[in-house]
């Protein structure tokens, strides 16, 4: 529903951005260090939590972001590809989203680089997603009594649908990794090995770098297809019509995920997704972005391969004979990049929801 | 049928509303209708120049661009009852058009997308290939563009074109069908609305008593609706603007119809209520205040507009209640009433826009038996109901094989 903005160009100026800072001196890349605080208004994160569990924003208000975005699973959803608006499916794996407030570009293919409002406007919207009517979302607020105090509460005066895209950004701010051992120090003696063959031998960190563990660039890892995209039509109606607005050609005879090729259209781009944050894994099966790969060990057993089979394979990736206990320990220290879960009330809304919308009271006589 | 109730009181009403109008300063709203009501008194119903007289319903129109095929009427009528052509693959056209409700939904307001109800009520399909003007305020031109229209609506289908046009592609037979029909590789949603909008020109009912008789069978009416026939043309003046063989000038009139108030009671209805003033393009100050439906004002932006609606076709009706645009009088009976006190429900209410309610509508004075007569004759231009079951609905299935999946996946 509604309009949906592209905004490939920014994107790539914003990447660019980021490989100057970072890729410039060969073999030296920015540490996985902790993450910087963020200021957060408490009132308006609380209303943007009570927003991300609530159906009620979706078009039928049959699905929340938290049906996709679970936080028992780190806010991603453990099925390789994530559900879609009902009556729809998906073709890609949905990713956690927390740190998201911490990314310059989101999307598994990097297709968002503006801020989170766009990104969660695209949720909101997009038709195999929440298929919301944004002026069906706000007035179906203004008909709430507890989120008409809470906007006012928040500043924001009435319920509106700018300020929803304004809140639930908010909340997800709160949503950043707490306690990782990376960040505490108390990492175990084979997460410090792992760590080692992380930045050295294993050359993980070529991409992986950084806060997150990403450099926010897109690449080709040769990431088998999933072909439940294509087999189930109702993933594939979704892909169809993604592929449409994106303006691929050919998109009936697409039997691949072109990724990264949606923005710059240019073929050696295809098959590149954003190298994501290795935060929060933990908690976050399956991987990659369309959830082929089912656990961490068979993650680093991909990579000691040389990753997948593709003809524009990035060539950083090779075979590496990593032993049984390297794969062990690169496990460990990719485990030790997960926190305490964010299960608790802090992060997740545990307050009823109405089951019908009171009526204004007088409505003849007071303005709408 | 025809059991109308004896209404003196109401009666009495509108007349001290008449009288009291005539004193000025008592500006209720009910008041201040009552002037335009009077002016109308010179008015002669059926002047010289006239209005269309009533006539039988001949073939409906079909647009050069668009003619028929049996194979396109095949595929509308499937798509028709398809709820993939809508949002959650919920709510198609039949959804709010059961073919058992009158092709419409008996309910005042139609029901909504899920999660919402509709603000108006559902039109019956019956007759709507003949309509230049579609929708209560006549908003849409032709049955084609309507039909996407009501697909994407907010509270309506609530589905993008592109997604639906992707859903239809991942169904094999509609595949074959569309192929068929419109000679594409690839259904194209436009052609949906094509297919439908011809499935709907098959809709029509040309042979109801009414029909019959103008067409020469003088035993088609019996000697009641005869006496209905003389007062619509005559005495209660309803051919003013129910006239022609489609029952309606298409032009827009305020006829007094009060606002639903449901609006008033239902939180859901409010919600609605709201959205639909952003969606018809309401300024700020107009979404503030608005508390009634505008009508044409949306379209015309006019203020004399507002409460206007389309005159509203009378074929079919005897299976399309609830009546009116925000289906305010569940009978005919109701209906009658209403415009015997001149545009009044039973508890005196009335349009909020009185300044624009037509100089045609006034205290009509029928007497229980003309009354009758006028609900029998209504009733005569309703044939038998038109029934017709769920067509099967073609499924889903892969476009590509494992074995193609995998030679792309080995060709990387
Ligand atoms: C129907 C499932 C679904 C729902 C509901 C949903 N999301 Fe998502 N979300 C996804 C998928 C799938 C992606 C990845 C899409 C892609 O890469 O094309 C995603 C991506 C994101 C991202 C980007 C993450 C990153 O690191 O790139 C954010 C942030 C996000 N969603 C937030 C939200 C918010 C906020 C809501 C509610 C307003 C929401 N989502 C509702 C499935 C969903
Ligand atoms: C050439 C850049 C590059 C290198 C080197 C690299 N990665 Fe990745 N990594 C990526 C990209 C890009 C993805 C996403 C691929 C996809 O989704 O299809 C990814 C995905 C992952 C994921 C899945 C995360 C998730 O949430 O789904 C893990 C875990 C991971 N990499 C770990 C590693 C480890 C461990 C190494 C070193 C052995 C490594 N990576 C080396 C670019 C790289
Ligand atoms: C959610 C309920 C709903 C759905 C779904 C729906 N309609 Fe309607 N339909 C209505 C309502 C209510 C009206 C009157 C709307 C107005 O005037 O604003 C209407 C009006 C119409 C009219 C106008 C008739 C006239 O007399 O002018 C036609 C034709 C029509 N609909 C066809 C369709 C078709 C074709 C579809 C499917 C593509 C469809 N409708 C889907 C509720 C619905
Ligand atoms: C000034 C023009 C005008 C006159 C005169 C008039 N009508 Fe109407 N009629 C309308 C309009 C306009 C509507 C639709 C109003 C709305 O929905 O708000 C309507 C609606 C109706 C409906 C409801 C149809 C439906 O599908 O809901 C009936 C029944 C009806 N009129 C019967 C009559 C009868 C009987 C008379 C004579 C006593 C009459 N009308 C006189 C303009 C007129």
């Amino acid at each position: 529903m509604g309009v949906r903005v592209k905004t490939g160009h920014t994107l790539l100026a914003a990447t660019l951005g980021l490989g100057m800072a970072f890729g410039a001196q060969a073999g030296k890349y920015p540490d996985i260090t902790s993450l910087p605080d963020l200021k957060i208004n408490a009132a308006k994160a609380e209303l943007g939590k009570r927003l991300f569990f609530d159906r009620r924003i979706s078009g039928d208000a049959g699905i929340a972001c938290s049906d996709c975005h679970k936080p028992e699973n780190a806010y991603s959803h453990p099925d390789a590809l994530s559900p879609g608006y009902p009556g729809n499916g998906h073709f890609r794996n949905s990713p956690s989203v927390i740190n998201a407030a911490h990314k310059k570009v989101w999307m598994h293919d990097g297709r968002l680089g503006t801020n989170l409002n766009d990104v969660t406007r695209e949720m909101l919207t997009e038709d195999y997603i929440m298929n919301m009517d944004m002026r069906v979302m706000q007035e179906r607020a203004k008909q709430d009594p507890k989120y008409v105090q809470m906007f006012k509460d928040a500043g924001y005066g009435e319920p509106s649908n700018g300020s929803i895209r304004k809140a639930i950004p908010e909340y997800l701010k709160t949503l950043t990794s707490v306690n990782a051992p990376i960040d505490t120090g108390k990492m175990s003696a084979s997460a410090k090995r792992g760590q080692k063959l992380f930045k050295g031998k294993a050359g993980c960190i070529q991409c992986h770098n950084g806060p997150l563990a990403t450099d926010g660039k897109a690449y080709n890892t040769g990431v088998p297809e999933n072909f439940d995209i294509f087999l189930d039509p109702m993933n594939h109606h979704a892909f169809i019509a993604f592929a449409m607005f994106q303006g691929i050609e050919d998109y009936m005879n697409l039997k691949r995920d072109p990724g990264y090729y949606n923005i710059t259209m240019d073929a050696a781009d295809t098959g590149k997704f954003v190298t994501p944050s290795l935060r929060e894994l933990k908690y976050s099966a399956p991987y990659m972005h369309n959830g082929m790969i089912k656990s961490l060990y068979d993650v680093v057993g991909f990579y000691n391969r040389g990753g997948g089979k593709d003809s524009r394979k990035d060539s950083r990736l090779k075979p590496l004979k990593l032993g049984k206990q390297d794969i062990k320990d690169l496990v460990a220290f990719l485990e030790s990049m997960s926190g305490d879960p964010l299960t608790s009330g802090k992060h997740v809304w545990k307050g009823p929801y109405p089951a019908e919308y009171p009526v204004i009271e007088n409505w003849t006589q007071v303005k709408n | 049928m025809s059991n109308v109730i004896q209404t003196p009181t109401l009666l009495a009403a509108a007349i001290t509303t008449a009288l009291l109008a005539g004193c000025a300063g008592q500006t209720t709203s009910e008041a201040v209708a009552a002037p335009a009501a009077e002016k109308s008194m010179a008015a002669a119903p059926m002047a010289m120049a006239g209005p269309a007289p009533l006539a039988p319903l001949g073939e409906p129109p079909i647009p050069a661009d668009n003619l028929q095929s049996p194979a396109k009427i095949e595929l509308g009528k499937i798509l028709f009852f398809d709820p993939r052509l809508g949002g959650d693959a919920s709510t198609g056209c039949s959804t709010c058009h059961e073919p058992d409700q009158g092709w419409a939904w008996a309910e005042d307001f139609s029901r909504g997308y899920p999660g919402t109800v509709h603000w108006r009520n559902s039109q019956t399909i019956i007759n709507s290939a003949y309509f230049p003007r579609q929708f209560w305020a006549g908003s849409a031109s032709s049955n084609e563009s309507q039909a996407r229209g009501a697909a994407r609506g907010g509270v309506a289908g609530n589905g993008e074109a592109d997604i639906m046009e992707a859903r239809l592609r991942v169904i094999p037979e509609y595949v074959e069908r569309f192929r068929e029909a419109f000679g594409t590789q690839w259904p194209i949603i436009r052609d949906a609305w094509r297919a439908i909008a011809s499935f709907e020109r098959t809709l029509v009912q040309r042979d109801t008593p009414l029909d019959k008789y103008l067409l020469g069978d003088k035993s088609a009416l019996n000697a009641d609706e005869l006496k209905g026939k003389e007062l619509f043309e005559g005495k209660a003046g309803c051919i003013q603007c129910h006239n022609g063989a489609i029952t309606s000038d298409q032009d827009f009139h305020n006829i007094g119809i009060p606002p639903n108030k449901r609006w008033e009671e239902d939180g859901l209805a409010q919600i609605t209520f709201r959205f639909e003033q952003y969606a018809k393009g309401q300024t700020q100050e107009g979404y503030r205040k608005a508390k009634s439906d505008w009508g044409f004002y949306y379209r015309s932006k006019n203020a004399w507009d507002k409460g206007k609606f389309r005159t509203a076709p009378l074929r079919y009706l005897k299976y399309t209640a609830p009546y009116m645009h925000n289906g305010v009088f569940y009978t005919l009976e109701e209906v009658v009433d209403f415009y015997d006190r001149g545009g009044f429900d039973e508890d005196g209410r009335t349009t909020l826009f009185p300044e624009n309610k037509s100089s045609l509508i006034k205290p009509l004075g029928l007497t229980d038996d003309e009354k009758d007569a006028l609900i029998a004759f209504l009733e005569s231009m309703s044939g038998e109901e038109m029934l017709m079951d769920k067509p099967a609905m073609p499924e889903y299935a892969p476009l590509f094989t494992l074995a193609e999946l995998e030679a792309a996946q080995e060709a990387k």
